[in-house]
């Protein structure tokens, strides 16, 4: 049990970097960056092709990781929303379709199809503490992720170039205005969430593997984080994740909490597969834009009338 | 000039694509083309709801891929024929789309996009899952051609025939359901939904309309490709048929047929003309979708047969045309109410916004053919009771009675329909349309009132909506510039539009908010005699101003709010004359030049 939630924690601070990088794109510019699941996939891949020349662990992999995936980020933000920035956010919501399929495709013919794994962060073992044998992983996934999103809200929250940043979120018009440099902040958010997405990758891929066709899957995570969390709240995004995480490791393991694993029904296995916990979770996030069209926790990206 | 270009362009597209087959007719090319013309249907299906509902529906692959399994099984288990699993093929998909319209449709575009995605996944996941079924991730091979009754519909030639045949008359049908006075319609809706409302356009029913078409025409398209390809798998579900049909339409041009089916031709055959490019032409697809929204955001048909408008010349006759003002004529009118009638009455009118209350107990009566001003200090609630009035507010307690019905609940399209028309404070016009059909979209929903006992419910056509408001443009002054592009105007003729819009809904009662801002004096001079024949033609004018000078000489009565309740009611020289108003409002020097 205490497993489980540790594996659930572990992957929901993975979920929280990628979200925390949506809402931060989609609070800079406004618009869904749908290649941010693809960031994930790209991540992963960096790690395995720098692990290909320098055999380190995953920790030391990070700065290498962190660094090309901030320049992936601008590179997303020169092509896929700077020329289309004065279009309606629909637009680039295509265009960062565009640019997903331009990732995957490129990772399959680069790297193939089959899954692949990143190195561990330290190790593969599990480490002892009170009695309890905790996967090692999982726990440097924890430190890792917390290390990070404690680093960006640090970088918001006390620094000078956090403030420009926020500043140009809030209103960009404004912002000019004050002599900020807008394009060149919104630049950089792309940057810092393709580099929080890409973190994301290197510590998934080692446990799930990354295969080019992952992006897909990890957007639609991202997306109902955000969804739940209250469209565009970054501590809604990171607890939207934690939960989606801790239902998707939890979920099919309710017969076993329930002592059901002996006798089991092949329906009743069924009900609790993978593939039914990722249906109950659709279903549940279709629930909620029922019953509550503006999300759960109402929407923290002010809407002008 | 934009008819010419768009009539050469679809004959030479028409001629190309009945030549392609000739020219191109191997097996494997007569197979593609019979692909390309059912990934056609699917795109004209998607243009309508993506291109000219405007929402960004993720469920075109769903839709697609639950016609496929709808064919595909009841082809391989029950052995029924094509006449029967064709349109079932539509219907399932149709069914799906009404029950997921009702909640997904009201979404706010993210939202939208997020849960017809996810509807997506959950079809793909129970396909695969549903093994005994489906046949689970391999899916099931042996799917029988086309079967019209006992005839079987040989591969080649016979298919590419009713392929495109079904394009021929699928096309059509949209094209028919697209263009004229509900193609404006769709213009105003995607382009601003204020105005929509405002001009009594049910958003809800046209989006749904356009959600369930593309449906439709989705499962037809899924049935067809997997009578071709002979196997039934989960691969038409998956998110890359989607992405597909969006590049198609965001390629050939989102908002005509043509458009789609160009964009479906294409971009089918490009994978063959990139065969050089191996297993990397999904990179040069996916850069060529994202270079065509950058480089042609209307697609290659927008960018064929784009108009290029030119702003035109400043006409000095133009500018003074309002001024010079003749008698203007509006006995062509429609009269809805005897002048001096009360026709509407409001009372009891309350909202609050974060326990602030806007609008205290706000009751106050207008007459057919009357000028009522409503003044009041920003913030006094003068624009919040014009919202409420148009039921873009929904207010907390109060009644609307417009000539006898009460009218407190109806939606805000349904108050233009009932006689409630209004203008914006800031201009809420299409800019990308014309003048004259800015002001003739405005027909189309309220046009079916008129033959509301007839069989045939009948909207006008565009030409005679667009006869139809001639007089209206000739109120306001903009008779000369009705072809000329709404943009291209100046703001004050600009805002003349807006109230000739609203008056093309033959409103009983007019609302216009602040008509005078951004007016030179010529134009407000116009203006008044403008709003004084609207009067006399027995409409209700409730005018909201600042501008004392204007509003003073033209007004029969004024009401003042002040922190949301009325303080005053009365005429002209009573409301200069009342303490309290003056207090509030006009102030020494104001009230003294007024």
């Amino acid at each position: 049990m205490l497993q489980a939630l540790l594996n659930a924690v572990a992957l929901g601070a993975a979920y929280a970097l990628l979200a925390l990088g949506f809402v931060l794109v989609l609070n800079a510019t406004g618009a869904v960056n749908f290649a941010q699941g693809d960031m994930v996939m790209a991540g992963g891949y960096v790690a395995i092709a720098v692990a290909s020349f320098l055999p380190l662990p995953g920790i030391a992999l990070l700065p290498f990781v962190l660094v090309a995936m901030v320049v992936l980020g601008l590179i997303v933000s020169a092509t896929g929303y700077f020329p289309l920035k004065d279009r309606p956010p629909t637009a680039v919501f295509v265009s960062t379709i565009a640019l997903g399929i331009v990732l995957q495709n490129s990772a399959n013919v680069l790297a193939g199809a089959a899954p692949r794994a990143t190195p561990p962060v330290f190790g593969g073992g599990t480490v002892e503490l009170a009695g309890l044998a905790l996967p090692e992983q999982s726990l440097a996934v924890i430190g890792v992720a917390a290390f990070l999103i404690g680093g960006q809200a640090w970088l918001f929250g006390r620094t000078s170039l956090g403030r420009r940043l926020r500043a140009t979120a809030q209103d960009r018009g404004m912002a000019e205005a004050l002599g900020i440099r807008a394009n060149l902040m919104i630049a950089l958010t792309f940057g810092l969430a393709a580099a929080l997405a890409g973190a994301a990758g290197l510590l998934l891929a080692n446990t799930f593997f990354v295969s080019p066709a992952d992006g897909t899957n990890y957007i639609l995570k991202a997306y109902i984080a955000v969804t739940i969390g209250g469209w565009g709240s970054l501590p809604g995004a990171a607890c939207g994740a934690l939960l989606i995480a801790l239902f998707e490791v939890i979920y099919p393991q309710v017969p076993v909490f329930l002592g059901l694993a002996q006798e089991i029904h092949p329906w009743t296995a069924w009900l609790f597969s993978q593939t039914a916990a990722a249906i109950v979770l659709y279903l549940a996030v279709l629930a909620i834009l029922f019953f509550r069209p503006q999300g759960l926790f109402g929407e923290a990206a002010a809407r002008r009338a | 000039m934009t008819h010419a270009r768009t009539s050469v362009a679809s004959l030479l597209g028409i001629a190309l694509l009945v030549a392609w087959p000739f020219v191109f007719s191997s097996a494997y090319d007569l197979r593609l083309f019979a692909l390309a013309g059912i990934t056609a249907i699917n795109v004209i299906g998607y243009h309508v709801v993506f291109g000219h509902a405007g929402a960004l529906a993720l469920t075109q692959g769903t839709f697609f891929g639950l016609g496929a399994y709808v064919t595909g099984l009841a082809a391989l288990d029950f052995g029924w024929s094509s006449v029967v699993t064709l349109p079932l093929s539509m219907v399932v998909p149709v069914a799906l789309a009404w029950l997921i319209a009702i909640p997904v449709l009201r979404l706010a575009s993210h939202y939208f996009a997020l849960a017809t995605l996810g509807i997506g996944q959950v079809m793909l996941l129970v396909a695969i899952q549903w093994e005994s079924l489906t046949g689970g991730a391999n899916g099931r091979p042996g799917v029988p051609g086309v079967m019209l009754f006992d005839t079987p519909v040989p591969r080649g030639w016979p298919l590419v025939l009713l392929v495109w045949s079904l394009v021929t008359v699928v096309g059509l049908v949209t094209w028919r359901y697209t263009r004229g006075l509900r193609g404006r319609a769709f213009a105003v809706m995607r382009g601003d939904e204020l105005a929509a409302h405002a001009i009594g356009i049910d958003i809800g029913r046209l989006r749904a309309q356009a959600f369930l078409w593309s449906a439709a025409l989705g499962g037809l398209s899924g049935a067809l490709y997997v009578h071709t390809v002979r196997v039934i798998s989960p691969e038409v579900l998956e998110f890359h048929v989607m992405v597909a049909v969006l590049t198609m339409a965001v390629v050939g041009g989102r908002l005509h047929v043509a458009g789609a089916i160009a964009g479906a031709f294409l971009l089918t055959h490009l994978p063959e003309w990139l065969r050089g490019f191996d297993r990397h032409y999904l990179i040069v697809y996916g850069l060529a979708l994202l270079a065509a929204i950058i480089v042609l955001p209307e697609g290659l048909w927008g960018w064929i047969t784009r108009r290029r408008v030119q702003a035109p010349l400043p006409d000095p006759a133009s500018s003074s045309g309002m001024a010079q003002s003749p008698p203007i004529e509006t006995s062509g009118m429609p009269v809805r109410s005897v002048t001096g009638d009360e026709v509407l009455q409001v009372a009891g009118m309350q909202i609050a916004f974060g326990g602030v209350k806007a609008l205290d107990d706000v009751s106050l009566v207008v007459r057919a053919g009357e000028v009522l001003g409503l003044i009041g200090p920003n913030g006094s609630g003068k624009t919040t009771l014009v919202n409420c009035l148009s039921r873009l507010y929904r207010p907390a307690a109060g009644t609307i009675v417009l000539r006898g019905r009460d009218v407190t609940r109806l939606a805000p399209h349904e108050m233009a329909r009932a006689g409630i028309a209004r203008t914006f404070q800031h201009l809420h016009l299409i800019d990308d349309l014309s003048v004259i059909d800015n002001v003739a979209v405005a027909r189309f929903g309220v046009s079916r009132r008129c033959d509301r006992h007839a069989f045939v419910r009948e909207r006008p056509d565009l030409a005679t909506a667009r006869a139809e408001v001639m007089p209206y443009l000739d109120i306001v002054g903009l008779a000369a510039n009705a072809d000329d592009r709404a943009g291209d105007l100046p703001y004050g003729r600009r805002r003349a539009i807006e109230i000739a819009r609203a008056l093309a809904l033959a409103p009983v009662v007019l609302l216009l908010d602040e008509p005078t801002a951004g007016l030179n004096a010529a134009e407000q001079h116009a203006l008044a005699h403008a709003i004084t024949a609207i009067a006399g033609s027995g409409i209700a004018v409730i005018v909201i101003e600042h501008n004392m000078p204007f509003l003073m000489p033209l007004a029969h009565r004024i009401v003042c709010l002040e922190q949301g309740r009325v303080i005053a009611t009365g005429t002209p020289a009573q409301i200069r004359g009342d303490p309290g108003v003056v207090r509030a409002y006009l102030g020494g020097d104001e009230g003294a030049s007024a």
